[in-house]
């Protein structure tokens, strides 16, 4: 309760005054009073009237002026008062193994029903995603029912997620928050959590399976394929590992299962269209992660073109070396152009995903319209900064309706680095926990860049927009301040330099490559919730959707380490909270009218006190 | 000073004189001076002066006597010789002490039955001077002689206020006593009983004499001008009444008139003569009505 709150006291004042300081009325002598007597009982019921009515207009303001300091503070959702706990209870599919879905209930339940007296009690689930199943509320008996109805779903742990919600669910309110999971580590892999600092957050841990075989992977191409294979926990006997097309089994092997990964390769030649699935045996540990699809009928690579200034200088080299096969994730197809050819062929751009705009030395007006043409057409943009980048030109042929800000260089003597200001931003959200090694480059020379309308997704240490998301049409240009080699920065030789590049242009790309496979938890609306094989009306025809293989290690974190990465964010939690309430009221601006209110409240209080005073 | 600007002067201006003679002096010159022609010269019998004769005046006036010795026509000016006995009857009750003014009821009520008492003296009237509240407390008999009007007016400059009000009892003990039909002068707000107040003055007529009713009220309880509500005390019964006079005004303005036009006629029908005098207006019209009564009595 937001302590403005106790300047309702001050309503007392008036009361007080009301009921003990009734001898207020003038004095005056009259000759006769025996003509005013007739009258006295009516205008006596109007004086009690008026004075009701002043004493309701003197507290009302002054509960009105307590409310008006008070309102930025109070979560409009936080219609209950009180201490409550919360039960969050993971539904990942890392908590489906034999035995594990009634331990996960069981441990729920008597987290409700432990609930102090006097608690409201409310239960979050969450995998990838939260959901409040049971709002708080004094019934043990919904919460009860909520616990019941929850079941493991193919989806990934995401603590930050689960986190969030329940924080958001317990408001202001002190409390306890109990996870109900196998603290599995992956689960952290996207960011960390927080919990509101008057909460204390307790663990019920639940055990993960003996040992766990997936299939994590399933590479093919022309004369092979191979089926990566992930053992954790204790080593089984032999299994069997099986590939199949269409639902026909093409090959089928004997395996000794190794901790750790392997891989399994299959010589096979398959044709052009069909739909792989790798399988494995494993029963005893999760299900849904025994099998793995992969679709034939449309190569997936996102084609990727590099414009620099001149191809045979080294302008490209890192970003080359970044993007090719097995660097990080599935490779792009990159080709590489000069500024001054793109202008020569017209249809360069017509089957790229994304653009890289590393120079624009010699790019001609055609170029320049081809490029502006690919952005307004949904064609995603990325540029970045360098000795070969000439800002002005760039301005002047994307910033069509669009203010694009490039100024000078500038050169720091004490380097700078890299931090993120839109930890939401998809980018950075797939980055996961590479985030943090972002800060680890060193940049000495940066190009300063008004973001207008941009979104900032990335800052430098002097505040200076370092990654900015345009919109232009209907594509998007990113916006990076310094150079991709190390000209300006040592970030090429850092951890966080490859995976970043690869989550941009990933991201770029998405705009125009048609998505035919997917990760659990992105599959388009109406798929089924697990991973097979599906037809889409309105799509690409069929689609496969595989479960998050990062999920299939259950390896668990210590419960001191689990909560020692959770207290190391409360802090932030505050800071957020209190940002919100700012922004919150920033944007509903009761006060105002609550003054307002305030000021006819008084208003009316002095008209009627001039007839009753 | 010329006598009519004398006879204006507010009541306000009129308190700060001090001495309850000048004050009396001053409005009766102020009056009388006002006046173009006294209607009151010519009655009597007792010389006074002579003038020279003008034209229209009536030629058996002239003194023929003279007009032989002299050579000149005088004709010969009477002052008024008269027997009237006259008693006024002040009312110094509590409710008397009101005055949203410089000047309360009570100044009021005595300046101007010391503005009668000495106009009376003038026309050599008997003159009797009684205060009351609901019995009387002072009384001085008729009387005409030279010095008479000193000891009246020392009695009037001495009155305070009393206590509760009932005119009824004292007219019925002045009827009783009257021993010659005369004039009498009541001067009192009238917060009483009208009925009882009505009855004494019917008696009083009832015995032959004339009455005059200056009915004195003070400006604040003709229009009852209060805004803030108040805690109304009575000031002579002491009981409080609570009251917002934007809600009340109405009430007390009608039961007000009421009784005012209640004394207006009952009064006249017993051919008793009833002015209401507010105490921020000037004398003129009290002494006028005086007169003109003291005429018909004539």
């Amino acid at each position: 309760m937001p302590a403005f709150l106790f300047g309702c006291l001050a309503a007392g004042v008036p009361i007080v005054l009301h009921l003990f300081r009734r001898e207020r009325f003038q004095r005056v002598r009259f000759s006769d009073v025996r003509f005013l007597l007739g009258a006295q009982a009516q205008q006596m019921r109007h004086l009690r009237l008026y004075e009701l009515l002043l004493l309701a207009l003197r507290v009302g303001a002054v509960l009105l002026l307590a409310f008006a300091f008070a309102h930025p503070f109070f979560d409009p959702d936080d219609q209950l008062d009180g201490p409550a706990t919360v039960v969050l209870v993971d539904t990942s599919f890392s908590v489906s193994g034999p035995g594990q879905q009634d331990e996960v209930q069981a441990l729920a339940r008597a987290a409700v029903n432990a609930a102090p007296d006097g608690h409201l009690v409310g239960v979050v689930a969450f995998d990838d995603e939260a959901r409040v199943v049971a709002g708080l509320t004094g019934s043990r008996s919904s919460a009860l029912a909520a616990v019941d109805s929850l079941s493991a779903r193919p989806r990934a742990t995401r603590y930050s997620e689960g986190l969030t919600a329940a924080s958001d669910l317990i408001g202001d309110r002190s409390g306890r928050l109990i996870l109900v999971s196998d603290l599995q580590a992956a689960g952290w892999a996207t960011g960390g959590g927080s919990v509101p600092p008057r909460v204390e957050l307790e663990l019920r841990p639940v055990r993960p399976p003996a040992s766990n075989l997936a299939v994590v992977g399933l590479d093919i191409d022309s004369n092979s394929a191979r089926v990566v294979l992930l053992q954790v926990g204790s080593v089984g006997p032999d299994t069997t590992v099986s590939l199949a097309l269409d639902g026909a089994v093409v090959d089928t092997r004997s395996v000794t299962p190794v901790t750790g990964r392997s891989t399994v390769t299959f010589p096979v030649k398959f044709p052009a269209s069909g739909v792989v699935m790798a399988s494995v045996v494993d029963p005893s540990g999760y299900s849904v992660d025994d099998r793995r699809y992969r679709l034939l009928d449309q190569s997936q690579q996102a084609t990727l073109l590099i414009v620099v200034g001149d191809v045979e200088s080294s302008e490209a080299f890192y970003l080359q070396r970044a993007l090719a096969p097995g660097s990080y994730t599935d490779p792009f197809a990159v080709s590489v152009v000069s500024a001054s050819a793109l202008g020569t062929d017209l249809d360069i751009l017509e089957e790229v995903g994304a653009v890289v705009l590393l120079g624009t030395f010699g790019l001609n007006r055609r170029g320049q319209g081809l490029l502006a043409s690919f952005v307004q057409n949904g064609g995603g943009l990325f540029v970045a900064a360098g000795p070969a980048f000439d800002g002005d030109l760039v301005q002047g042929f994307l910033s069509r309706g669009t203010e694009l800000g490039f100024g000078m260089s500038q050169v720091h003597v004490n380097p700078v680095t890299l931090v993120v200001s839109e930890s939401r931003h998809p980018i950075i959200r797939r980055l996961g926990g590479l985030t943090s090694k972002l800060s680890e480059a060193r940049f000495t020379r940066t190009l300063t860049t008004d973001p207008g309308v941009g979104i900032v997704i990335a800052r430098f240490s002097d505040q200076a927009p370092a990654l900015v998301e345009y919109e232009v049409g209907e594509g998007r240009i990113l916006f990076f301040a310094s150079d991709l080699e190390t000209k300006w920065n040592d970030w090429p030789r850092q951890r966080s330099f490859v995976p970043f590049l690869h989550e941009v242009l990933s991201y770029l790309s998405d705009h125009r490559v048609i998505q035919q496979e997917f990760v659990a938890n992105n599959a388009p609306a109406g798929l089924p919730d697990a991973p097979g094989v599906f037809a889409l009306v309105d799509g690409p025809g069929r689609v496969v959707v595989n479960v998050d293989s990062g999920e299939s290690d259950p390896t668990p974190l210590s419960q001191d380490q689990f909560i020692a990465s959770v207290g190391r964010l409360a802090q932030v939690g505050e800071n957020e909270v209190e940002i919100t309430a700012v922004e919150q009221e920033g944007q509903q601006q009761v006060w105002r009218y609550l003054l307002l209110l305030v000021a006819v409240f008084l208003t009316a209080e002095g008209w009627l006190g001039r007839l009753v005073a | 000073m010329v006598g009519s600007d004398l006879s204006g002067l507010a009541p306000s201006v009129l308190v700060r004189l001090g001495s309850l003679e000048l004050v009396a002096r001053t409005i009766v010159e102020g009056f009388l001076g006002g006046l173009h022609r006294s209607p009151f010269k010519g009655f009597s019998v007792e010389f006074s002066e002579y003038r020279r004769y003008l034209p229209g005046d009536d030629p058996a006036r002239i003194d023929w006597k003279l007009a032989a010795r002299s050579g000149r026509y005088y004709v010969k000016e009477f002052e008024e010789e008269t027997n009237l006995e006259c008693n006024l009857l002040l009312d110094i009750s509590g409710s008397m002490g009101y005055g949203s003014q410089p000047v309360t009821k009570l100044q009021y009520g005595g300046f101007l039955a010391a503005a009668l008492a000495c106009l009376m003296h003038r026309q050599r009237d008997g003159v009797g001077l009684m205060l009351f509240d609901d019995r009387v407390i002072e009384s001085v008999p008729v009387g005409s002689r030279s010095g008479h009007l000193q000891t009246l007016l020392s009695v009037l400059s001495k009155a305070r206020i009393g206590g509760k009000s009932d005119v009824a009892k004292p007219l019925d003990e002045i009827a009783t006593q009257l021993r010659r039909r005369g004039l009498v002068v009541l001067i009192s707000d009238l917060l009483d009983d009208p009925g009882a107040v009505i009855r004494g003055l019917k008696h009083l007529r009832f015995r032959g004499s004339e009455v005059i009713v200056f009915h004195v009220l003070d400006p604040a309880e003709l229009t009852f001008p209060f805004e803030r509500a108040a805690q109304f005390e009575d000031m002579e019964t002491g009981s409080q009444v609570i009251a917002v006079p934007s809600r009340v005004r109405q009430h007390y303005l009608k039961n007000s008139e009421e009784q005012q036009e209640r004394y207006r006629r009952e009064l006249r029908l017993a051919n008793i003569d009833y002015h209401l005098v507010n105490t921020a207006q000037p004398f003129d019209d009290a002494l006028m009505s005086y007169l003109s009564t003291r005429g018909r009595r004539a």
